[in-house]
């Protein structure tokens, strides 16, 4: 459908997509010029340029206000943020090798935002938890296959991202005995396989529902 | 010249028939041959999200140059490379075997190599690579058909691309030629005027290849291929830059577009939620 | 290519551009000045014409070999130029194996660029039979050492390469049944030699703060977002422009760029005529080859 250029655009036609009004958000492009820094706060999806606010992605903008500030800011939204792990933010990852030293995964997921890609990560024996660092052992708290949320703690070197799951809410969340059942946590350092019932070591997460 | 050994190259030494056909001269006159001013733009046919596999993509026409480009990531950078704090902006440009009077190879070539980083160095000014640390985002530009003017048209493409894929940029690029054949410029050649002959003997002939940042008034990528007296370059790169903000508005047009179709138009209550609870959560 | 030189830090940024602003350059000139040049020609005796070329602490070599082959079918009557590049491993560790490639391939599309005019050099010159035979001419260019500003020191060491060339002359004779033969010039001093006049150079300039500046060292390279390389002819035309690196332009600058490289480039193309015409003149002996 696409290769037919039967209704062209011709150059000298104008666009006028320009709605201030918040019924029908506009949308803008990159490089768009919305607020001076005078009137408006730069927010997510801008930057600031001769003391201007642009947009710097093709998406809706807002304008939002923050009780205690005077401005309102103003932001472009295209998409759930956070597209490649940063400092401190919450990846969720699949552990793919655990050796007496460390353990890496496969980050899948960054904050809410699935990856189209995996990235690789690497959690460390003493960031594993926060007391009695000393006496971890790996092969009691990961097993390749698990599921495990963690923070990211550094963009760590030009292979892997460092991760850390040195918090109660951080660790498994998912992971399968060895009987192949998904396993039920029973305390912060077993799970248990509900057709077996046999226990296993694992650094679990204490998960928390996040109220919407 | 390598060769790709998984594939059957055609006969070596083939030559195209064109070589020995009469070669088309144009007649003299205001307009050319497609009816244009020299100054006129061809009708350009821009539509972004036209890859459903890749982040972003886009797909122009302008007139019967017809250029794809899809974008993917930002990724991890596959080959062991130096840690950097910047993001990576990768590109690749090819022509189609078929895109140009002579027959392609499969391999890139010299000049596809050159116009590759000729868009990279035009979309890497655009791009917040800051925005992305250790990783790339990869651009596949492909040429399926050549009537001229395709590192302008692919310049456009790109830059349509990434904006599509959501990549956080200062500006989009918009990309522009101009073919000086004598006294006479002309806008966005076709093929026919670029291989034209006509003004090879004069003083000034040449090719230029213009990539523009609109909103910032920034050159980003300039190209001159040809003799020209140093007025008479300046005053091509003036019109190229006229008109790449010729097409400005309909890359910007397109833009909103297909940012309409892509995101359904966002609640701003429901959207405020979902980013403070990203706040909370960080 | 800067990244395989090494790193600046923020102080040495900051000196560097600051200097360029009062048009005073950590090596003291001023921002048009090109440091000096060592050319020597005739350097390698198996081609048919070399250039040896010091700019700075850049270092390049080139030679020029004539052969004989089959031109284009587009243009039947005319000879062929090909450039080919290689970045030593002496210059950088980096270039090892096929880590110079990238840059090559940037060094030898700009140096096409320049020449792909018809007005440059010309190639009729080059033709022995129409659609038959014709010469090709090798052009190989060795960077030994790389200390900023490439791209000029190779056009440079090119152009004084070829204005060296000399091509055997040929004899087309038909015999009775019409066939064709090329018969060599017995004469080793019967030679043809190449009109380089229209030959253009490149001049790079390369934008640091908002000054530019000519023939960068690798320092001021690292500083520098964005450059022109600019092909300027005898005469002041411009031959081939292209912008490189990560930045961008404002037109205004681009504008400025192009008439102080026009203006440089013009000074430059004399001064290398000169030279090359003075060294040709004085046969000087030579004693070894790097000294």
């Amino acid at each position: 459908m696409i290769f037919c250029s039967d209704t062209p655009h011709l150059p000298e036609v104008a666009v006028t997509i320009l709605s201030t009004n918040m019924a029908a958000p506009r949308v803008c492009v990159p490089g768009e010029r919305l607020f001076s820094t005078a009137d408006c706060e730069a927010g997510p999806g801008t930057y600031v340029h001769h003391g201007y606010i642009y947009s710097c992605l093709a998406g809706y903008m807002h304008k939002r206000k923050t009780e205690g500030k005077e401005l309102s800011i103003v932001e472009v939204i295209r998409q759930k943020e956070d597209a490649v792990p940063r400092i401190g933010s919450i990846v969720t990852a699949k552990v793919t090798s655990v050796s007496g030293r460390m353990c890496k995964c496969a980050i899948t997921c960054v904050e809410r935002t699935t990856l189209r890609e995996p990235f690789r990560g690497l959690i460390r024996k003493e960031d594993v938890r926060a007391t009695e660092k000393d006496r971890v052992e790996m092969y009691k708290c990961f097993r390749p296959g698990d599921i495990v949320l963690a923070r990211v703690l550094s963009l760590g070197d030009a292979n892997c991202y460092l991760l850390s799951t040195a918090e109660n809410e951080l660790g498994v969340v998912l992971a399968l005995s060895e009987a192949g059942a998904q396993m039920v946590p029973v305390s912060w350092c077993d799970m248990q396989c509900p057709k077996t019932g046999s226990k296993e070591f694992r650094k679990v997460a204490k998960v928390q529902l996040q109220q919407e | 010249m390598p060769t790709d050994s998984r594939r059957v190259p055609g006969p070596q030494d083939s030559r195209s028939p064109h070589w020995y056909g009469k070669h088309a001269t144009r007649q003299e006159g205001d307009t050319r041959p497609d009816g244009r001013g020299d100054h006129d733009l061809r009708p350009v046919y821009l539509h972004a999200g036209v890859v459903s596999q890749a982040t972003g993509s886009a797909y122009i026409e302008m007139g019967q140059t017809k250029v794809i480009a899809a974008v993917y990531g930002p990724r991890e950078i596959a080959r062991r490379e130096e840690f950097t704090m910047k993001g990576r902006l990768c590109c690749e440009l090819k022509f189609a075997t078929f895109a140009c009077r002579r027959r392609r190879q499969h391999i890139q070539d010299n000049q596809e190599k050159d116009g590759a980083l000729i868009v990279l160095q035009a979309l890497e000014p655009a791009v917040c690579l800051d925005r992305f640390p250790k990783s790339q985002v990869d651009v596949y530009i492909t040429v399926l058909q050549d009537d001229g003017s395709a590192l302008a048209a692919a310049i456009t493409c790109a830059a349509a691309g990434l904006a599509d894929a959501g990549v956080m940029m200062y500006d989009i690029v918009a990309g522009c030629s101009v073919r000086q054949c004598g006294e006479r410029q002309l806008l966005d050649p076709s093929v026919g005027e670029e291989l034209s002959q006509e003004g090879e003997s004069a003083e000034d002939h040449g090719m230029v290849t213009v990539g523009l940042l609109p909103s910032l008034n920034q050159v980003s990528a300039l190209t001159l291929d040809g003799h020209l007296q140093q007025q008479t370059a300046v005053q091509a790169v003036k019109t190229c830059i006229g008109g790449c903000q010729g097409i400005y508005p309909i890359l910007k047009d397109c833009l909103v577009t297909s940012t309409r179709k892509k995101i359904p138009a966002l609640d701003p209550k429901s959207s405020h939620a979902s980013t403070e609870g990203q706040n909370g959560q960080t | 290519m800067s990244s395989t030189l090494g790193v600046l830090s923020d102080a040495e940024r900051l000196f560097i551009v600051h200097g360029v602003q009062d048009d005073l350059r950590s090596d003291g000139r001023a921002c048009e000045d090109y440091r000096h040049v060592q050319v020597e020609t005739d350097v390698v005796s198996n081609t048919s014409g070399s250039a040896r070329l010091r700019l700075g602490n850049t270092d390049i070599l080139v030679g020029v070999k004539a052969e004989m082959g089959e031109p284009d079918p587009g243009r039947p009557k005319e000879g062929k130029l090909e450039f080919f590049v290689d970045c030593s491993a002496n210059a950088s560790p980096e270039f090892e194996g096929r880590g110079g490639e990238e840059l090559a391939i940037e060094v030898s599309n700009a140096l096409q660029r320049i020449f792909n005019s018809r007005s440059t050099l010309d190639l009729t010159a080059l033709c022995i039979i129409p659609e038959g035979q014709c010469w090709v001419l090798y052009v190989d260019v060795l960077v030994l050492e790389c200390g900023g500003n490439l791209f000029d020191a190779v056009s440079l060491a090119v152009k004084a390469a070829l204005f060296n060339t000399r091509i055997p002359t040929v004899v087309v004779t038909a015999d009775d049944e019409g066939q064709q033969e090329i018969e060599l010039s017995d004469d080793p001093y019967d030679v043809k030699r190449l009109d380089v006049d229209n030959v253009p150079l490149i001049v790079t300039l390369s934008k640091i703060g908002h000054r530019h500046v000519v023939d960068a060292s690798w320092e001021e390279e690292l500083c520098s977002l964005a450059r022109l390389t600019v092909g300027v002819t005898q005469k002041g035309t411009i031959a081939g422009l292209n912008k490189e690196g990560s930045g961008s332009l404002d037109p205004e600058s681009i504008y400025e760029m192009i008439e102080s490289g026009k203006k440089v480039g013009m000074v430059l193309n004399s001064r290398l005529k000169e030279a090359l015409e003075k060294e040709e003149n004085s046969k000087r002996e030579k004693i070894g080859f790097l000294g």
